[in-house]
């Protein structure tokens, strides 16, 4: 079965070849990362941005970082991870979407009580209704990555 | 139990010289790793609580987790960067017959960002956001864009996945999507996803499609459909609208739909299997948030949720929730205040929720607290009690530049425990620039 993946991987290379640098866009890649340093809290791009971003395609209004898009980051980022990754390192973003955690995010920064962190409280007693009432929202990341001690209860 | 008769526990010892080396790391890095394209960031938590088992015994932990992420770009003057992430637990003090290690990477990859068109190469373990994509996989990534707005991007590799039923994960996966933008104003895309595995009798196969429209106003229209190749339904979809008309306010619109025999079939988490749940059961959820900058630092956030499920168990509900929220002290720090109302078919559902928190950081010192409580309607699981409180105290001082010692204790009175205390020590390194958003 894993030879469709090695076969799916040498037809990127040879996409990625024959597209050459000659058929790509033009427009400036958005930076690995970003140029200045960032203050702690909810940035707002509109204080130095205006344009769109060359990394998202997007206008910087839409990235925000209010609750509407806090709540519908995904739909955002599912369209592209450039502008993402020019400010959020990897450890970021895998605060919750990582293959197994042992340590809630809200109990690693329990420093840190602005930041929207999931799961806050005794969540074991809550996750049960939550979890009836709309599974899906648990199932984007703990459908196939979760934490051995589910088992406890989840057999 | 731990035979102690010898002297310093061994894994103490093991994890002091962890902490000893850690607290020298910035000391003991090269020359170049000084220069401003490389960031290193360790977290170090050392934790200790008490469970009382049945019978009446207590159980007492202290399990130390390092948190590593290491990123560094501009590799060679080259647009090549290496990302890492990765963590690491020994417990010190373990009641159970636990092994008393753990550990996880989660990223471990090598990036190309090409200077122009966003046309990039990810190399190792990464998490991929994508079209219909949204997994952690050994492999590779390629994506890039033509002058003319069309795109494609493809992967493929070995998903990186965990399983606690009886299924094996995945084998292999693929995919790709092939986008067309007009910056600023659209983007539309059409992905496909294969996962080689026994998932329900069959692989994991999806067709996606994803858009994002934005018609000359300051309105933004997204969209996310996933169809399941494998029973032939639509699993999921998800549309949203936002409206932004003034800089100061944010208001979202959405719906969703979903069906658990499509959306689950892939679960390796039995909660989400039959007979845990009803998978004819089928969800739409109506949501809606607002975001409104009141006054310069004060921000109220409202947001409703409505849930119907097409069974009746476990019947329909309806959230709504209020926020306020204050920026002070040159934006250093926050408070907060909010309270939600879930109510429903079924009493049991049903619960309210509030919340509040504060900072404070005078100088090098940073202070925090945060409440929480929970009023159930009825009784959780035969405790007898129908309401939880969670307080976090926090203290932390700034040591030097790069260094960060904290601490935090918890206290916790709910239907799962009569009175809980739990105390944590953080220790926060960071060498190199500071981005917005490492941790």
């Amino acid at each position: 079965m894993r030879r469709n993946a090695f076969v799916l991987a040498a037809v990127a290379v040879v996409f990625s070849l024959s597209l050459g640098c000659s058929v790509l866009s033009t427009t400036e890649s958005v930076p690995p990362r970003h140029p200045e340093d960032l203050p702690v809290g909810r940035p707002n791009c509109l204080e130095c941005h205006e344009d769109v971003s060359t990394g998202a395609l997007k206008p910087y209004a839409s990235f925000r970082h209010s609750r509407a898009f806090i709540d519908q980051h995904m739909m955002y980022a599912t369209q592209g991870q450039h502008l993402c990754q020019a400010c959020h390192a990897a450890s970021f973003c895998q605060t919750c979407h990582v293959r197994q955690e042992e340590l809630k995010p809200n109990t690693k920064m329990g420093d840190r009580p602005d930041r929207m962190l999931p799961h806050r409280g005794d969540y074991i007693v809550l996750h049960q209704i939550d979890g009836r009432l709309d599974p899906g929202s648990c199932f984007r990341c703990h459908g196939n990555k979760n934490d051995a001690r589910c088992r406890a209860c989840h057999k | 139990m731990r035979d102690e008769r010898h002297g310093v526990n061994p894994r103490l010892r093991t994890g002091l010289c962890c902490a000893a080396l850690l607290l020298l790391l910035p000391a003991l890095l090269p020359a170049p790793c000084n220069a401003a394209d490389i960031t290193l960031s360790s977290r170090t938590y050392l934790l200790y609580y008490e469970r009382e088992v049945t019978g009446g015994a207590d159980q007492r932990f202290a399990p130390l987790y390092e948190y590593l992420s290491g990123d560094a770009s501009n590799l060679g003057g080259k647009p090549f960067s290496f990302h890492f992430y990765g963590w690491g637990r020994l417990d010190l003090k373990d009641d159970t017959d636990d092994d008393g290690r753990g550990g996880d990477i989660a990223s471990a990859y090598l990036r190309y960002l090409h200077p122009t068109g966003n046309a990039e190469m990810r190399l190792g373990r990464f998490f991929l956001a994508e079209g219909a994509a949204a997994e952690i996989l050994d492999g590779v990534f390629l994506k890039a864009r033509t002058p003319a707005g069309f795109g494609l991007s493809v992967f493929g590799g070995v998903p990186v996945e965990r399983t606690i039923t009886s299924t094996d994960t995945g084998d292999s996966i693929y995919g790709g999507r092939l986008f067309f933008a007009r910056p600023g104003y659209a983007e539309i895309g059409v992905s496909y996803l294969m996962e080689d595995g026994e998932f329900q009798g069959d692989d994991r196969e999806a067709i996606g499609g994803d858009f994002w429209l934005r018609p000359g106003i300051p309105v933004d229209l997204v969209g996310r459909v996933t169809y399941n190749v494998s029973t032939s339904a639509i699993a999921t979809q998800r549309y949203v609208l936002r409206l932004m008309p003034i800089a100061r306010l944010d208001l979202a619109v959405g719906y969703e739909q979903y069906q658990y025999k499509d959306l689950f079939q892939t679960a390796l988490h039995s909660a989400f299997l039959s007979p845990v749940i009803d998978l004819s059961d089928e969800v739409r959820v109506l949501f809606a948030v607002v975001d409104l900058k009141v006054a310069e630092g004060l921000t109220l956030e409202l947001g409703g949720k409505n849930m119907k499920h097409d069974r009746s168990d476990p019947g329909d509900a309806t959230r709504v929730e209020a926020g306020l929220r204050y920026a002070y002290n040159s934006l250093k720090d926050r408070a907060g205040l909010s309270a939600a109302v879930v109510s429903a078919d079924r009493a049991e559902n049903e619960y309210q929720e509030y919340r509040a928190f504060a900072t404070y950081s005078p100088g090098d010192w940073r202070f925090s607290l945060d409440a929480l409580t929970h009023r159930y309607e009825e009784k959780v699981g035969g405790s007898g009690i129908t309401d939880a409180y969670h307080v976090v105290g926090s203290a932390g001082w700034q040591v030097l530049p790069y260094l960060k010692v904290s601490g935090d204790v918890t206290y916790t009175r709910s239907p799962r425990f009569t009175e809980d205390y739990a105390g944590l020590v953080r220790v926060s390194l960071d060498k190199g620039s500071a981005r917005g958003g490492i941790w």
